[in-house]
């Protein structure tokens, strides 16, 4: 674009201070704002202010002294692993075969498992609550691993074939004709090529099952499979007589940490990963 | 059983459009087909056998509080989802919370993508702090909203607003409760700050995508920004737009747990889907739950056509360039 040079700095400046104000307002004041409430003391937590004015991990203290949180917190990563080492590992297999083999009715199977990802998760719940009393499954780990890994299997499959579609195949065969078997060919040349886009799906595969909430309150009932939303969303504080606030804003922050470390370190390919499952299909 | 009744129309298509002549022998090109096959059995055992239970279920008379009373009812439960007036008042609050919350973050993410399409230093950063509120476990998100910002008494609304009244010597800044006052725009306000960014990421990848040429011919053609915008950007972005609006409802008509969290569907917010888990949870009416359960997917399945259309479409795009 021609534009004078100095007219366009200012522009920039400009735009560079509206973009600021604009993600420090929305995106990070009401985060910030729960992490301060979650340091205030119980008396100074109704003052307004936004930096405390006594800080205190009492909040946190109390959270990890219940048995309800710390429970919750490894059904919620015991469940989220299991569930998206499963579904990653089917996804892959699936994926592959989507981006790199050819067979008629290729596209009815991808939409039948496209259909699926958009299956309303609340039609489900009550034949599963039914079905899962019956075989034993209600309020069990596997109760909800199941019904994380349908739900998470069609985004691994898009994800994965998007990443997988950009793979140089070329190389495989290349391998082959120096003398690799298949095996070989895969596990030396395709799977290094294939590992950043496993690792990427296996992030929003995670974070798919951490953040679910309708399953895990419709499928557990008490704390031997209760996972954190749930838990979070029955706290009532360490005695009746306390305002949960302060206990809720500690366990909204200790949930969201380890999203918020994920996406700080792997920010660029869970982006990719977002548009290229979103958009390329 | 319903397992070996389900695979066949897909090997019915399969049948119709032989493998091209250098294909090998039948055993491989089932091996070709081997690694999607546990994935699709297992969604098809998942989700289409509860489904088909969901199915007869809805069909019949039962209440889990009345186990005598059980037995074939016709399509009673149907008429009651389209005529009981509490659930016709859901379906109509969950097509106006869908509709809100996908039009104005629609335009709150084009906006954004706007913003962000131009090269500046830190944009990675601003992106990533920007797609937080996605990231946020939605149900910590709905009790943020509710307990840190909606509190009457240290919410940050009304601290900002007793602040800004501060500032002009104002004793009694206005402290309105906003949940009680407002319900369904409350739950709409805390959907918007969650799905803005989804839908400023699908709209920054179609803004991308656009053939920088064009813009840049129309530039020294003497175009105006707006003229740009409004005659090359905007018919390019249209397709993302539909895309974005349309996983958007997908997703926001099922929504559970801000409607859950926020007001418990107090106040004429409870959703279709809310309405059927207390029907199926706390009035115990396994028919009527199912019945509503159908509806909602029917109408989600059509919903998702047009998705997978538009989709496909872009996909063809991204081919043919």
């Amino acid at each position: 674009m021609a534009g004078v040079g100095g007219a366009e700095t200012t522009a920039r400046k400009v735009r560079w201070g509206v973009l600021n104000a604009v993600v420090v307002i929305y995106a990070l004041f009401p985060v910030l704002w729960i992490a301060s409430l979650s340091f205030k003391s119980a008396a100074t937590l109704t003052d307004g202010n936004f930096v405390p004015r006594e800080w205190t991990l009492d909040n946190y203290a109390n959270i990890f002294a219940t048995t309800e949180f710390v429970r919750a917190l490894l059904n919620s990563i015991g469940i989220a692993l299991i569930a998206t080492t499963i579904a990653v590992v089917f996804g892959t297999m699936a994926a592959y075969a989507i981006a790199r083999l050819d067979f008629p009715g290729k596209k009815l199977l991808v939409g039948v498992s496209l259909l699926i990802a958009m299956f309303p998760q609340v039609s489900l719940v009550s034949p599963l609550f039914e079905i899962e009393r019956s075989l034993g499954l209600f309020d069990t780990w596997p109760g909800l691993i199941l019904p994380y890994i349908t739900f998470a299997l069609p985004l691994a499959i898009y994800t994965l074939s998007a990443f997988f579609r950009e793979i140089p195949w070329e190389l495989e065969k290349a391998a082959k004709m120096d003398g690799a078997t298949p095996g070989q060919a895969f596990r030396r040349v395709i799977a290094p090529l294939a590992a950043p886009g496993v690792f990427t799906t296996a992030i929003l595969v995670f974070i798919f099952c951490w953040n679910d909430f309708l399953f895990a309150i419709s499928l557990t009932s008490t704390e031997r499979s209760r996972t954190v939303p749930v838990a979070l969303s029955f706290f009532t504080g360490s005695s009746q007589f306390e305002d949960p606030t302060g206990s809720i804003a500690a366990a909204a922050v200790v949930i969201t940490i380890p999203i918020i470390l994920f996406v700080l370190f792997f920010q660029r390919r869970i982006v990719a990963g977002l548009t290229s499952g979103a958009v390329k299909g | 059983m319903t397992l070996d009744t389900a695979p066949p129309p897909v090997k019915q298509v399969r049948r119709e459009r032989p493998t091209p002549p250098r294909g090998p022998g039948g055993a491989s090109r089932w091996a070709r087909r081997a690694p999607l096959l546990p994935a699709l059995i297992f969604l098809i055992v998942v989700t289409q056998l509860p489904f088909v239970a969901t199915l007869v279920i809805s069909f019949m008379r039962w209440n889990s509080l009345d186990p005598t009373n059980r037995g074939f009812a016709g399509v009673d439960n149907y008429l009651t989802v389209f005529t009981d007036a509490g659930l016709r008042s859901s379906v109509v609050t969950t097509v106006v919370l869908t509709a809100a919350v996908v039009l104005i973050s629609l335009v709150l993410g084009l906006g954004l993508a706007l913003l962000l399409d131009t090269k500046f230093r830190g944009r990675g950063v601003v992106r990533t702090m920007l797609i937080a509120p996605f990231l946020v476990v939605p149900v910590a998100a709905a009790l943020l909203w509710k307990h840190a910002l909606y509190n009457p008494s240290y919410g940050l609304f009304n601290g900002v607003l007793t602040w800004i009244w501060g500032l002009f010597g104002s004793q009694n800044p206005p402290q309105p409760e906003w949940i009680s006052e407002m319900p369904l725009s409350a739950v709409v306000a805390s959907l918007v700050w969650q799905w803005t960014p989804f839908m400023m990421l699908i709209l920054l990848a179609g803004l991308q995508s656009r053939p920088m040429d064009a813009v840049e011919a129309a530039h020294i053609d003497g175009a105006s920004p707006w003229q740009v915008f409004r005659y090359l950007t905007f018919p390019h972005l249209r397709q993302y737009l539909e895309l974005g609006g349309l996983l958007g409802s997908i997703y926001i008509v099922q929504n559970f747990d801000a409607v859950f969290t926020i007001t418990s569907g107090g106040l004429g917010t409870a959703n279709l889907p809310y309405t059927i888990y207390q029907t199926f949870f706390q009035a115990h009416e396994y028919g009527q739950a199912s019945a509503a359960g159908v509806v909602v997917v029917i109408g989600s399945m059509i919903i998702a056509t047009f998705a997978l259309r538009v989709v496909s479409s872009l996909f063809r795009d991204e081919v043919r360039s």
